[in-house]
């Protein structure tokens, strides 16, 4: 008992408790998870440019389903389970494509784009079948930031309180996102990285800066406080902007200068990097001349895809300025810290990390996100049975704020 | 004898409307360039409608499989239907869509015929 104190900090103490690992590498745990969170939130799934005409659709996942998502030619960006009405073969069987029509290769189930069922074997000798009815199962969708985001719950959260609202409020009025003008800027450069790990490692990664010195040299050499280890996420929600060196000139893999700076963004943003997480699979970074936005699409309890998108002004983009400095900075963050994480998940199913870890000071605001993470599971109350004194205590802490 | 079979305003342009008052069920479509035409509205391969289909070159392809039937001729360009459909005159006159059936015999897909 005397070994459980100590592995268990106090409450006050500079070190607070993690979850235990087994939150990491549980299946169960990641079936409730895809339920609770992913099947119940906003996901932020596509570019809204990826899918330009009409007819072009692309297959994506979200928790435990397979969606549709496709332009229309009535009604904007739809998306749909992958689902034929009819004996339930998926529609799409192709990552990507673009057709008139959604059409089931089973029976030839044929679909609007809008989703109605229009066509099908017989169909005309059978008038009492709803064509709404059997039309695919829609799911919602809103577009924001160029992005579309879908959510497949029923009554879905509010998009303007958890999302909009959420963003607008953390990067404050004055330091608005709204300046950066995400929604107009364009696709520079897109890497996807198939990363070992759960995804809740990768969230607790991005949102501190404790490693920072020690795996991000380039980005320490642009942004030298981060080597006091304090992220630009910080507590209560709240950012900050993580000022450039005194000698750097942009936001590049050796510190020149980047590229046209996005003209609306207000002076204190000039010289500045902001990052901010938006739950549960979305991360933006901003800087004064692109954006980086970062989806993730969790797999299983141990593999997450990762696809990171470079954003820039649209003439930078057409004009094929150089952007590769700008692009291998983060691609190098990318990978040092998607290599931290995966050197982390084999340890989370080890003995000596049964009770978890501990956040030092400039990580409590993880906390935070651990704090979330209970309520949506819904892990408020204590679980019934446990075996991890740090689990019950880090749930203690929780219940006292 | 013309029949009346449709307005012209309850036609949208790119697609086809069944008629069902007429058998076997012939379809009208108006196309893109504002001309409008009416052929059998069953695919000779299989039971479905070609009103439900996608218009586009003055031909409409079968929203089941890849045969396209010209809405001029009634001919059909690839398998897996093999025959061609029936065309019918058509006149408009004011608002009013006027067809002349073919008297040639409908080429119907198996388990369809004429009620």
């Amino acid at each position: 008992m005397i070994i459980d104190s100590l592995d268990a900090p106090l409450p006050g103490s500079s070190l607070l408790p993690t979850p235990g690992g087994d939150v990491y590498t549980d299946p169960e745990t990641f079936r409730l998870e895809q339920q609770n969170i992913f099947e119940t939130m906003w996901n932020c799934v596509l570019r809204v440019d990826s899918l330009a005409s009409a007819g072009q659709w692309k297959r994506v996942t979200v928790g435990r389903e397979e969606l549709i998502v496709v332009r229309t030619r009535k009604a904007g960006i739809q998306a749909y389970y992958n689902v034929c009405r009819h004996r339930g073969m998926r529609v799409c069987t192709t990552d990507e494509g673009k057709s008139r029509t959604l059409k089931c290769g089973y029976h030839a189930w044929t679909y609007a784009l809008e989703g109605e069922l229009v066509a099908a074997p017989n169909l005309t000798s059978m008038p009492d079948v709803d064509r709404q009815e059997y039309g695919l199962k829609p799911v919602h969708v809103r577009e924001w930031l160029g992005y579309v985001w879908v959510c497949l719950a029923d009554e879905p959260p509010s998009f303007e309180e958890t999302v909009l609202g959420e963003v607008r409020t953390r990067f404050g009025e004055v330091q608005s996102i709204d300046n950066y003008g995400i929604e107009n800027l364009k696709l520079g450069e897109s890497k996807t990285y198939e990363v070992e790990a759960n995804w809740k490692l990768i969230i607790e990664n991005f949102m501190e800066c404790y490693h920072c010195a020690t795996i991000h040299p380039e980005l320490t050499e642009v942004i030298p406080e981060f080597a006091d280890g304090l992220a630009s996420q910080r507590k209560n929600g709240e950012i900050h902007g993580a000022s450039f060196g005194s000698d750097i000139e942009g936001f590049t893999v050796d510190g020149s200068s980047g590229v046209a700076e996005l003209p609306a963004i207000a002076p204190g943003q000039e010289r500045k990097y902001y990052a901010i997480t938006v739950k549960p699979q979305m991360f933006i970074n901003t800087v004064p001349d692109h954006v980086i936005i970062h989806r993730m699409f969790p797999q299983s309890e141990s593999k997450t895809i990762v696809v990171c998108d470079w954003l820039f002004l649209p003439e930078v983009v057409e004009q094929d300025m150089d952007i590769s400095k700008s692009v291998e900075l983060f691609h190098r963050v990318n990978q040092q810290d998607f290599e931290a994480c995966e050197l982390t998940q084999p340890s989370m199913s080890s003995k000596a990390y049964t009770r978890g870890g501990a956040l030092v000071p400039s990580e409590h605001h993880i906390e935070e996100f651990h704090q979330w993470w209970h309520e949506t599971m819904g892990y408020r109350q204590q679980p019934a049975a446990t075996d991890s004194p740090v689990k019950a205590s880090a749930d203690a802490v929780i219940a006292e704020q | 004898m013309s029949l009346k079979v449709c307005h012209l305003s309850e036609l949208t342009p790119g697609e086809g409307l069944r008629i069902e008052s007429v058998s076997p069920p012939i379809a009208v479509f108006l196309t893109e360039e504002g001309t409008v035409h009416a052929i059998d509205d069953t695919c000779t391969h299989q039971d479905a409608s070609l009103a439900a289909g996608w218009v586009e070159d003055c031909k409409v392809e079968c929203p089941l499989h890849e045969s396209s039937f010209c809405l001029l001729t009634g001919e059909v360009d690839q398998p897996p239907a093999k025959q061609k459909v029936r065309v019918h005159t058509v006149e408009v006159r004011g608002d009013d869509v006027l067809v002349e059936l073919s008297q040639e015999a409908p080429n119907l897909p198996p388990g369809v015929s004429v009620s």
